[in-house]
């Protein structure tokens, strides 16, 4: 009898990684691949607020609005997409994103 | 002119050279890349902070896209890093108002430096990215 179940995860699921206070870890559940940025962002917000990650103590202060998803594809060595939550990196006075259009413009 | 940024140790060493496709004399955009340095340069205890450059002179400022990445990265890294902006002629050191701060409202502080002995070089590469210089 195993120790432990494992979910599998399927191909139009993906695995969620975020990264907070210098600790890093996934959501238990799958989601659905194609999720929304803002609807990744709000599961990951209410996880960790409540301790819900593996790995990354409760903060009830957590806000994740300026980070940034990367979807990545199946690999050899990870055989599930994974989708992982940044802090975002941009820089500068000009790629703000139009509050009409969400766009950023030059 | 076109905007630079560099990663500094502890050290006050340059660590990375941030020259992404895609920037322009007002902004250097998200980048994976530059994320992935800063974790393992603060995982490896090297990382003081990063620099960019601002076009023109005078005494430069953070702008909104500056610092809603500064919190978005001390958030996610745990801890505040020092961020250094330079203009064509001035330099600033722009670091959390750790005091004044709460989750949400962080409050930022400009203090006027002497160039850091990286800057002449962050400005030569920001010249020479441009097809004004």
């Amino acid at each position: 009898m195993a120790d432990e179940l494992v979910r599998v995860i399927r191909d139009d699921e993906a695995r969620v990684n975020v990264t907070w206070k210098m600790q890093n870890g996934d959501l238990p559940d799958p989601v659905f691949r194609d999720s929304s940025e803002n609807d990744v962002k709000g599961w990951v917000t209410e996880a960790v607020r409540n301790g819900g990650v593996p790995g990354i103590p409760a903060d009830r202060d957590a806000d994740f609005r300026d980070f940034v998803v990367d979807r990545y594809p199946p690999t050899e060595a990870r055989p599930y997409n994974l989708i992982q939550l940044r802090p975002k990196t941009a820089f500068g006075w000009s790629n703000m994103r139009c509050p009409n259009c969400g766009q950023v413009h030059e | 002119m076109i905007e630079t940024g560099v990663v500094i140790s502890i050290h006050h060493e340059p660590i990375f050279w941030h020259e992404p496709g895609g920037r322009s004399g007002g902004a250097l955009p998200d980048s994976r890349t530059l994320w992935d340095v800063l974790w393992q340069a603060n995982r490896d205890g090297w990382l003081s902070g990063f620099a960019h450059t601002h076009p023109g002179g005078g005494l430069p400022g953070p702008s909104r896209e500056d610092i809603s990445s500064f919190v978005a990265i001390e958030n996610a890294l745990g801890r505040p890093l020092n961020w250094w902006i330079a203009s064509s002629d001035l330099t600033v050191l722009v670091r959390k108002a750790l005091m004044d701060s709460m989750p949400g409202r962080e409050v930022y502080g400009r203090s006027r430096v002497a160039d850091p002995i990286w800057v002449p070089e962050l400005r030569k590469r920001s010249q020479m990215g441009s097809p004004y210089r």
